[in-house]
């Protein structure tokens, strides 16, 4: 569906993209999950053609790069930066963005509504988009890039700076898109979130993609053992292991000189110890 | 997709803009309100509907400098609903009725002595030729009554000298005879008239000196003693004729103003916000986006200009004399503040900056151009210094079609001018949009 080869995109002497290839397939949720300036938005940005690579080559569908209105009205894009209008009410900025994507008529006030309803802003369609919460803006962002239906759906950050009630709609949004068939690219730096919702993940820091694949397999490549931390009469024992259940039954059998253990606790490696141990970094900062 | 596909979007975006304009509450005061209100001020200033009418300002030429002429003008000078402007040339008199500083020109011939002397041969007196202003035809009338009736008095003179006046009559009487032109029983005829004539004069000669001099007017009640041809300018109407003439345009400048301020502010604001950004990522062109964008300012300075015209035209008698030329005039200043705003909207880096600049620009552009105080009554170098705005051609033109009377030819000028500013700053504009769009 979208196939992105050797990427490249300097800005001066920042390199914000580096010679990324990446294959995203029909009908999956990619996750493209990485820091502050790790490149995600730059890489969208040459997704929709808005922003040309010095190097490299953007595929979309088999059909071809994003450079023509053939090619681009097969995608959505919700950027990172809100892209409404404030003075606009949600139905409004639905409709621009309808017709320019060639939408008109009927046809256009149907996928508006649908579109409102899949956010859940319908109750608010009329509403001048400036009266909007924050979550609500974005959640009309989120509606703007889908309001054409497009096969391909670039959200970057759809959930930047958004309450947990929007949160939550808008990811079961996207689940629901991509149960619908529809490929999804999503960036984010929240690993939570990728983990929930993407079939697969590239990691993505300084303009390099790190790995890509489907997140256990990655936190079984990249993530290193589970730890279990055991709590014994106030003191805390730390255990790395490949087996962590195993480990946890030796030691509740296990009676020492300070009595059994009062607590157990098992850290599995996420994609944060991924990252970790990819970049010798944490994602959060 | 289609034409039809591309064209809904480009409009969509134009659509989009003007909404934005018009829910803008300040944009929209300083667009619409603001205008309405100082030209309506002005138009109160400056002496509300009709104007004040003072006296009848004449321009007059005297190319003979003999006595009769000389009087002619001083009693011109002495009627009270007259103000005699002495003026060198014929040329320049008529330009003066052109800017309409004077309602008529009038020149007094290098033959009027000659002319005058001859009256009672020729049966002709002078000739005044001159020009009026086609918009004062009352007053026009009034002052060839005037004219007439100051020959009577200024000939009066000459026939209250009958010793002067029998000389001339002796000179007719002379010609008359020798005239080989005219036949016998018509000679007869004439000399019998003349003889009445002299009789008339030796009469009045003896009531002039019983202290009765008016007696002349009654036998020559219908004589015309100076040929008054005043030729009506080619132009339909010179010179306002109404205040709220003069304060329209004002009011159209400071709208066009808010208008170009708006959108400069609303394209800042689509850079800053990521919205224009979102746009060039549709599948819509660079082009659409920037052609929606000047359509939506081209429609909202026609609106704004319309919105004017017409309340002004409905509430304060502000009369449309040639609508065709007026709604040409509003296409070239919209089309010429497109291209003022397409430039100003991308002079600055950051959107922000652009928008701050173009404001003090746009503002300074405004009140040198017959924002603040109307071009004709500014002082000469500040009439040339406004040429660089584009609001004075704006201006010119709208006045031009309003009350100016300009012919299709004069028109060109001020369009031209317009049509330059806009593609100037249309091509400069896209140009720096394109390099700012680049990424
Ligand atoms: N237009 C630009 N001009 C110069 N540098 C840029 C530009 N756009 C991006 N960059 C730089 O490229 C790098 C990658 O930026 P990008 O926006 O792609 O990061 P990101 O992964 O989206 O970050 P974030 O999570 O903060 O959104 C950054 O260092 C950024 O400063
Ligand atoms: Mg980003």
């Amino acid at each position: 569906m979208l196939r992105l080869e050797h990427l490249r995109k300097t800005y001066g002497s920042l390199v914000a993209v580096d010679d990324v290839s990446l294959e995203v397939r029909k009908g999956e949720v990619f996750g493209l999950l990485g820091p502050n300036g790790a490149g995600k938005s730059t890489t969208i940005g040459m997704c929709v053609g808005l922003v040309s690579p010095d190097s490299g080559s953007v595929e979309i569908g088999g059909v071809g790069a994003p450079t023509t209105d053939a090619v681009r009205r097969h995608l959505g894009v919700a950027p990172q930066a809100l892209a409404i209008y404030d003075d606009l009410t949600g139905a409004e900025n639905l409709s621009l963005f309808g017709r320019l994507y060639g939408l008109g008529g009927r046809d256009l006030s149907d996928r508006v509504h649908r579109a409102l309803d899949l956010v859940g802003l319908m109750p608010r369609a009329s509403d001048r988009a400036g009266k909007y919460s924050g979550g609500m803006k974005r959640r009309l962002n989120l509606a703007a890039a889908l309001v054409h239906d497009p096969p391909l759906l670039l959200l970057d950050e759809p959930t930047a700076g958004v309450d947990p009630q929007s949160r939550n709609n808008i990811l079961d949004t996207v689940r629901d898109l991509a149960r619908a068939g529809r490929t999804i690219i999503y960036t984010t730096h929240y690993m939570e979130e990728a983990q929930r919702l993407c079939d697969r993940v590239g990691i993505i820091d300084k303009g390099r993609l790190l790995c890509v694949g489907v997140v256990d397999d990655l936190v079984r490549a990249h993530g290193g053992k589970s730890v279990v931390r055991v709590e014994r009469a106030g003191k805390h024992e730390r255990v790395e292991t490949d087996d962590p259940l195993r480990e946890i039954a030796t030691v509740l059998a296990h009676v020492g000189p300070d009595g059994p253990a009062t607590g157990v606790h098992i850290e599995r490696p996420d994609l944060e110890s991924v990252f970790l141990s990819l970049t010798g970094r944490s994602l959060r900062d | 997709m289609g034409v039809l596909a591309d064209i809904r979007a480009t409009f969509a975006i134009a659509w989009t803009d003007v909404r934005l304009l018009l829910r803008d509450r300040a944009a929209a005061f300083f667009t619409f309100v603001f205008p309405i209100i100082f030209a309506m001020f002005f138009g109160f200033m400056f002496g509300g509907g009709g104007g004040e009418r003072g006296k009848i300002e004449i321009a007059v030429v005297q190319l003979d400098q003999g006595p009769a002429a000389t009087a002619f003008i001083e009693d011109l000078k002495k009627t009270g609903e007259i103000s005699v402007k002495m003026v060198p040339t014929a040329e320049e008199a008529e330009a003066m009725v052109r800017k309409g500083e004077v309602i008529a020109s009038i020149v007094l011939p290098s033959t009027f002595q000659k002319d005058f002397d001859n009256l009672l041969s020729t049966g002709k007196g002078p000739k005044l030729e001159g020009f009026v202003d086609p918009s004062r035809k009352a007053e026009a009338g009034l002052l060839e009554g005037r004219l007439n009736e100051l020959a009577f008095r200024t000939m009066g003179k000459s026939f209250s000298d009958p010793a002067k006046m029998k000389q001339n009559l002796a000179k007719v009487k002379e010609s008359i005879a020798k005239a080989s032109d005219i036949d016998n029983s018509r000679k007869i005829l004439l000399g019998a008239a003349l003889q009445n004539m002299d009789s008339i004069l030796d009469d009045n000669q003896k009531q002039a000196a019983a202290g009765k001099s008016d007696a002349l007017s009654d036998p020559m009640a219908n004589f015309r003693p100076v040929q008054v041809d005043l030729k009506e300018l080619t132009r339909k109407r010179v010179g306002p004729t109404n205040s709220f003439e003069v304060s329209l345009p004002q009011g159209i400048v400071w709208g066009l103003m808010g208008c170009v301020t708006a959108f400069v502010s609303t394209l800042a604001h689509d850079r800053q916000r990521g919205t224009l950004v979102r746009l060039l990522s549709a599948p819509v062109s660079r082009w659409q986006v920037v052609g929606g964008k000047a359509l939506a300012g081209f429609i909202s300075c026609m609106l704004v200009q319309w919105v004017l015209i017409g309340l002004f035209a409905a509430v304060f008698n502000v009369k449309l004399t040639n609508p065709p030329m007026l709604l040409i005039a509003t296409l070239a200043s919209a089309f010429a503040f497109v291209g003022v705003m397409m430039f100003l909207s991308v002079i600055g880096r950051s959107g922000e900056g652009s928008a701050g600049f173009g404001r003090s620009v746009i503002l300074v552009m405004a009140m040198i151009g017959g924002g603040t105080i109307p071009i004709f009554f500014m002082p000469k170098f500040m009439q040339t210094v406004s040429s660089a705005s584009p609001f004075k051609w704006a201006v010119l033109a709208i006045e031009g079609a309003l009350w100016r009377g300009f012919t299709p030819a004069e028109m060109m000028y001020p369009l031209l001018v317009l049509c330059g500013i806009g593609v100037v700053g249309f091509v400069l504009g896209v140009m720096m949009f394109r390099r700012a769009m680049k990424t």
